[in-house]
């Protein structure tokens, strides 16, 4: 009893506000729903996928989508296993302040971070001057956030500049796990920095690689505050459209839609799913590259 | 490590170079980190003149306030008193600064007369003032007035001061709440019989790690709506509790297996009922993560943007990041105010961090792992 007592007061909002709107999500992309008609509905099967999937924006969105997550997959994942493993060889003094530093972004509001990226690269901010300072052009100007091929160029610096910290937080906690004495062990053989790199550390982080992977693949996809704080609203946040952004306008923003609350559900869905595929791929790949590393 | 490095002189280079590169690939990394929010920072003490002339430069006219210069302008509509006109009748000598935001009717201040020596309280419309002529305390006070110009209008026309006690009240109630319920669940699902009862609840839990609130914003917003909790503190809590809670209740409940069953055994012997066992044992032995969970919390809350965007409607439910958010995308704010907003929204994160900074770094990397 005392049991039940104090596990059902946390379960019940858990089941309630977290794992219910799932299923929620799942009926409403199915149906016509709509609470301003009196709340009558009908099974429409895959009507909403269909019309996702004949949706231009919707393409737009996910090819964006992808980039985002390629930036952080091939960006944010390198480079803060390369800070780790500096920090892990300990061939610098005071680690601490740069871990301190690096990782400070990841706890800022992100919808401040975009505010102030956008502030920094205006057209007339401090990155245009910077460019005019070094090239010596007083008319140059910082223009990739204005045009549709260019402006995931400066989102994807952003991204990497915000969460490159958290995953070499996460590499070194997993680095400072291994034996130092194995890595002694290569060198008495004769090993040399670059072999100890590949044959020793590379394999044993597979795992920590992963799962980086996955939360990277995951944060990506859900990613919605930076691409819609960095981008003014209209055609550069069109540009810049990523799924998230394309499931809030199309529920909260387009009152012309009758079925917005079912078709964003449908998009909702989609992020999910696509995330879980993405997962699954990361998975098989990964499992493809061990095997291959064991022959 | 030490021995072969000092035997060769080839190894010594290789060492050097090393090191150089390490060096300079994390102080790159650091600068590119910081530079952006330091330039944000001292930015926010520049005047609009400032900022347009150069972005780069550090902030001059605010704090160099002892001799400006002030025209006295005639009460208008524009000119919005900072103090309550019904109760307070006292009569004022309105003055407008010359050289910061002139003519615009920004940079204003309202002296009371009866404070001031005649020949000023007698200046008319158009005349001019220096502040240096004023009364010791009023000086004091304009000077602390032009030099946080930018925060002080940030707060009063972003209406930040309200959002900013939301988004503590958001931050600071989910936050208990979280801890409440979580360490309730993890007590149960660590020290008590059901083990396979447990399990399964403890899997069930953990999928949460996978549902954030942006993909179920939908339903969410239906299902308050359906019992008129939008745009209420309540709702907006409840989401915040029921989203917090995996994270709690996965660091909580293994922290608390590792506390020994010994413990709870001698309490029970000493007669201790099980309630009893658990405020008075085991929530004092788990202070330490009960901290990494509550700074985790409540940072995230802090930084939550879409609950509040979508659920709240009304001035007095918006969050901070909502409100700068909303306040930076008018086009009339100036971007030395903007500046300011997002300085108040991060500062106290920023603290906050810096205190606490190892053990979010443990409470993180244990939260990503377990998920």
């Amino acid at each position: 009893m005392i049991y039940l007592g104090m596990i059902a007061p946390a379960l019940c909002i858990y089941l309630f506000i977290v794992t219910y709107p799932v299923f929620y999500s799942i009926w409403l992309s199915f149906t016509d729903f709509n609470p301003n008609r009196g709340g009558n509905w009908n099974w429409i099967g895959l009507y909403q996928y269909k019309t996702m999937f004949q949706d231009p924006n919707f393409w737009h969105a996910l090819k964006n989508n992808l980039i985002v997550v390629a930036v952080s997959v091939f960006g944010q994942i390198p480079i803060g296993f390369a800070l780790a493993y500096i920090l892990y060889r300990k061939l610098v003094r005071g680690a601490n302040l740069f871990q301190t530093t690096v990782f400070l972004p990841h706890f800022l509001s992100t919808i401040v971070i975009g505010t102030m990226w956008k502030r920094l690269f205006q057209a007339d901010g401090p990155i245009s001057v910077l460019i005019q300072m070094i090239s010596g052009d007083p008319t140059a100007q910082f223009d990739l956030m204005l045009y549709s091929e260019t402006v995931m160029i400066p989102i994807g610096f952003a991204l990497i500049w915000i969460y490159t910290g958290l995953y070499m937080i996460i590499f070194l906690a997993n680095l400072q796990k291994i034996n130092d004495n194995l890595i002694e062990v290569a060198k008495i053989d004769g090993a040399s920095e670059t072999q100890i790199f590949f044959r020793i550390i590379v394999p044993m982080l597979s795992g920590t690689i992963l799962v980086s992977t996955v939360l990277a693949i995951a944060g990506s996809l859900r990613g919605f505050d930076l691409i819609f704080s960095i981008t003014t609203q209209g055609l550069q946040r069109n540009n810049a459209m990523v799924l998230p952004i394309f499931m809030y306008q199309t529920a909260f923003q387009n009152y012309t839609n009758e079925m917005r609350f079912a078709y964003g559900a449908a998009i909702s869905n989609a992020i999910v799913l696509i995330s879980v595929i993405l997962i699954l791929f990361s998975n098989f790949i990964s499992r493809k590259l061990q095997s291959g590393l064991e022959e | 490590m030490g021995r072969e490095k000092t035997n060769k002189p080839n190894e010594r280079i290789k060492t050097f170079a090393g090191r150089l590169i390490s060096y300079s690939i994390l102080i790159t990394w650091t600068l590119i980190t910081i530079l952006p929010l330091f330039w944000m920072a001292y930015s926010s003490f520049k005047s609009n003149a400032e900022l347009t002339k150069n972005i780069y430069s550090f902030p001059r006219d605010l704090f160099d306030n002892k001799m400006d210069e002030y025209f006295v302008i005639a009460p208008q509509l524009n000119v919005v008193p900072d103090y309550d006109t019904e109760v307070d009748k006292r009569e004022r000598l309105i003055i407008e600064s010359s050289t910061i935001s002139p003519e615009r009717r920004l940079m204003v201040h309202f002296l009371v007369k009866e404070d001031l020596p005649p020949e000023i309280a007698s200046l008319k419309p158009g005349d001019i003032l220096n502040v240096s002529q004023l009364p010791f305390d009023m000086r004091v006070r304009i000077s602390r007035n032009t030099i946080f110009f930018n925060y002080i209008s940030a707060f009063k026309r972003g209406g930040l001061v309200v959002k900013f006690f939301n988004s503590l009240l958001y931050a600071g109630v989910s936050t208990f709440f979280i801890n409440f319920f979580g360490l309730m669940m993890a007590f149960a699902l660590s020290k008590m019989q059901f083990r396979k009862l447990s399990y399964v609840i403890i899997g069930l839990v953990g999928l949460g790690y996978l549902i954030s609130i942006n993909s179920v914003i939908i339903p969410l917003f239906l299902m308050l709506t359906a019992v008129n909790l939008t745009d209420t503190h309540i709702g907006i809590i409840l989401v915040y509790t029921a989203f917090g809670l995996p994270l709690a209740v996965m660091l909580e409940s293994q922290f608390m297996k590792g506390l020994p069953d010994s413990l709870i055994e001698s309490a029970y012997i000493d007669g201790a009922s099980t309630f009893r066992a658990f405020t008075s044992i085991i929530v004092p032995m788990s202070v330490p993560v009960i901290v990494t969970v509550s700074i985790i919390s409540a940072l995230g809350i802090w930084n939550e943007f879409m609950l509040v965007l979508v659920l709240a409607s009304s001035e007095i439910t918006k969050s901070l990041p909502v409100g700068v958010f909303s306040f930076s995308s008018l086009t009339s704010t100036q971007l030395g105010w903007q500046l300011a907003a997002l300085v108040i929204a991060t500062a106290p994160a920023m603290i906050v961090y810096l205190i606490f900074q190892k053990r979010l770094a443990i409470g993180v990397v244990g939260g990503a792992v377990k998920g």
